[in-house]
């Protein structure tokens, strides 16, 4: 404004300057010391201005500098609802098609979520989710998933949690966790499937934890101070979940522990290896078979995890390897009742074991193609279950799975998968199942 | 006692515990925080960057040793804007309370520069976009002052009894930028105008700086690799109007930019982008040299 009313006077004096020499020389001198006297006014109000301008600009910086908080300078919303929790929901879209029209697992106690799934077209999993920080102490979660099964909508709550965050006052790298949540249990559990490489979870999942371990109870993690990675942690569950079940909160449920540690090779490849164990009791039984099958008992469950990536060419977005490996070994001390009421045998150290290999390249940014095997080994077949479901006849089940998918964006993905199915030692089912996995809404980052 | 209890115990007696150092420990999300904390901190820090030049900053695992390096941080400093969204949330769960958001060990550098395309109003279909704006700031040598301004900040009040240590690093850094910035600016005249065909918007701001002119992307929406439909679209588009150059980083695929290339005789150019995107840019005076050489040799303008 200032510097407009500066050019405004110099053009003052032009037109005056330039005006007709018909005027007295001493008016014209007048005239001339006047609106020199006013530049020089102006000139002088404007330096004043400007100085001030200058030191009210100097003063800013300083208390962006020197307060004790960073600036409040984030005005913009960064990642998601700071106040509202975030909503996020997955869909996932299936369609299944088997050679066989019925498959059993003979020697194993398979739950419905370990069964395979339906055929046809159909809806697998539909995930809601919401979270956010409850104060500075707390974040809570949860997770509801939609899926049909045998013609009847279910509702499951999969996650309801809350987590201690690094303000609650704990030890460095210490979190609980308490509620309801897929807890570290080997690889797979912590992850919702809709993360897997795979459309199914591989054997040893299916049977022995029922596609995951979500049971109520309290987990904590310490992440130790050194200075490759290491983790321990340990939780107390109610144990009502498979491989538990019918406790009446009044036992001892199960408690878990588990030890991992990890690191990088060089610049392009890191690892992750870890040990678990899971330890409870199935006090009021464990119902499953299609409910022919009843377990009393103890049960452990031990497990060991690997996983490798490598970026060949530095970059995991164009071009990466993941080799991914789990060892699980169970053992059971109670009683099985097969057929309800008909045989029931008193099994004592019963141990069944199962173990899957996968490995998934990426040879494009959008393209992956991957190849799972998983097997299953049952214990000699007590006596007395001779002739039931739990009668393993000696064989060994197996699956070999090949797949592709083809993700859009990391928001998209549409998958193939193949399966050749030998677990009863009959007739191959071989399956094929077409399968898309969308996510809208807030989604969280994924662990490694 | 089961055996994989025995294990557990012994990883537990493994971990050696961990003993105080007087270096503060920097984690920077991308080597170019790294290399500025290396300028204000010298001897005093010890730096580590999250990932390399090769490395899309945008798709990072939480690797396991990452979530080890930022539990040990006493700063960290990023990009910010989401472009770790996916990966930085995980590793602050286990981390210190003072690098967590908010926290005077947590710098977002972006948060401390004008954004280009912030506040636009997006969706997903619309690819991969940053609502709070373009995160890859580091190629405006401007912003690299108020951002070391803040690091010798952060690093001051972490550190009290070197503050002095970094205030007079600080002070001789802006020294040097600001006279390097100034021959940059005058030796970058000729690339003032230049038409630039680009592969994502991570060169936005050092084509803003220069004041070039991008025509063109070959990824048809932010983060969606390049089509073949896209791509004979661009060709056309080139043929009736050529551009001067065709820059990548090294983390982006040459692929789509190689054969746009042998088709309009556009020279394709791959930018270091970051600290050791090629030889001889193993710091921040020394990225930007070699950035400026690359762009004056093969622009024909």
């Amino acid at each position: 404004m200032f510097k407009i009313k500066t050019a405004a006077s110099a053009a003052l004096i032009a037109v005056l300057s330039a005006s007709p020499a018909l005027a007295a020389d001493a008016d014209v001198n007048a005239l001339r010391n006047e609106v020199e006297k006013m530049r020089q006014a102006y000139e002088q109000r404007i330096n004043q201005l400007e100085a001030k301008l200058n030191q009210l600009e100097g003063n800013r910086a300083q208390v962006g500098t020197t307060a004790n908080t960073p600036p409040a300078t984030s005005r913009r919303r960064i990642a998601d609802n700071s106040f509202n929790p975030s909503i996020g929901m997955i869909l996932n879209g299936q369609f299944r098609q088997y050679s066989q029209s019925e498959s059993e697992m003979p020697g194993f106690a398979v739950s419905h979520e370990g069964e395979r799934g339906e055929e046809g077209l159909g809806l697998g999993h539909s995930e809601i989710s919401l979270s956010a920080n409850v104060d500075d102490k707390f974040l809570a979660s949860s997770t509801l998933a939609i899926a049909e099964h045998e013609g009847e909508t279910e509702t499951e709550l999969e996650e309801a949690y809350i987590q201690t965050l690094p303000g609650a006052g704990l030890p460095v790298g210490m979190s609980v966790k308490a509620g309801r949540a897929f807890w570290t249990l080997g690889y797979l559990n912590e992850h919702h499937s809709h993360a897997d490489d795979f459309a199914d979870r591989p054997l040893p999942y299916r049977v022995f934890m029922n596609h995951a371990y979500n049971d109520d109870g309290l987990q904590v993690s310490y992440l130790l101070p050194t200075d490759g990675y290491a983790e321990i942690g340990g939780g107390v569950y109610r144990g009502d979940d498979f491989p538990y079940g019918g406790n009446s909160g009044s036992g001892s449920g199960a408690w878990s522990a588990y030890a991992r540690i990890g690191g990088d090779i060089g610049d392009n490849q890191s690892w992750r290896v870890g040990a678990y164990m899971l330890s409870g009791e199935a006090e009021g039984g464990r119902v499953s078979n299609e409910e022919t099958v009843t377990f009393t008992g103890d049960s452990d469950l031990e497990i060991i995890d690997l996983r490798y990536t490598w970026a060949p060419t530095g970059n995991a977005r164009d071009r990466e390897v993941i080799v991914q490996a789990e060892y699980f070994q169970r053992e059971e001390d109670g009683v099985y009742t097969a057929d309800p009421g008909v045989v029931e045998a008193t099994v004592n150290g019963k141990s069944d074991d199962g173990w899957y290999l996968q490995g998934v390249y990426k040879f494009a940014p959008q393209w992956r193609v991957g190849a799972r095997y998983s097997e299953l080994s049952s214990d000699a077949t007590p006596t007395d279950l001779i002739g039931t479901d739990l009668d393993s006849e000696g064989h060994d089940p197996e699956v070999l799975s090949l797949m592709v998918d083809w993700t859009n964006s990391e928001f998209s993905r549409v998958r193939l998968q193949l399966n050749r199915e030998d677990l009863s030692g009959g007739e191959t089912d071989e399956q094929a199942v077409l399968q898309y996995v969308m996510s809208i809404g807030a989604h969280g980052a994924h662990k490694y | 006692m089961p055996r994989i209890l025995t294990i557990i115990v012994a990883g537990l007696l493994s971990a050696v515990p961990f003993t105080a150092m007087a270096q503060v420990n920097v984690f920077a999300c991308e080597p170019e925080w790294a290399a500025l904390a290396e300028e204000i901190g010298g001897a005093k820090i010890k730096t580590f960057s999250a990932t390399h030049a090769r490395q899309d900053p945008h798709y990072i695992r939480a690797r396991p040793s990452l979530i080890a390096k930022v539990r040990r941080a006493d700063l960290i400093i990023c990009s910010g804007a989401e472009l770790e969204v996916g990966w930085l949330p995980i590793l602050l769960q286990k981390a210190r309370p003072q690098v967590q958001p908010n926290g005077i060990g947590h710098l977002m550098a972006s948060q401390y520069v004008p954004l280009l395309g912030a506040g636009a109003n997006v969706d997903r279909s619309m690819g991969h976009v940053h609502a709070a704006g373009n995160p890859h700031i580091h190629l405006n040598p401007h912003h690299m002052v108020s951002i070391a301004a803040q690091v010798s900040d952060r690093l001051a009040k972490i550190d009290r009894a070197n503050a002095a240590h970094y205030q007079s690093r600080l002070q001789d850094f802006t020294q040097r930028w600001q006279q390097a910035l100034a021959q940059w600016e005058t030796r970058a005249t000729n690339l003032k105008g230049a038409q630039v065909v680009v592969h994502h918007s991570s060169l936005s701001y050092l084509i803003d700086w220069l004041q070039m002119r991008t025509v063109a992307s070959l990824e048809p929406k932010p983060g969606i690799p390049p089509t073949t439909s896209h791509l004979e679209s661009l060709l056309q588009q080139l043929n009736a109007a050529p551009a001067n150059l065709m820059l990548r980083t090294p983390y982006e695929p040459d692929t789509a930019s190689l054969w746009l290339s042998s088709k309009t005789n556009i020279p394709a150019v791959v930018l270091p982008y970051t600290i050791d995107g090629a030889a001889n840019t193993g710091d921040l005076f020394a990225l930007y040299e070699a950035t400026l050489a690359v762009l004056l040799d093969k622009c024909r303008c």
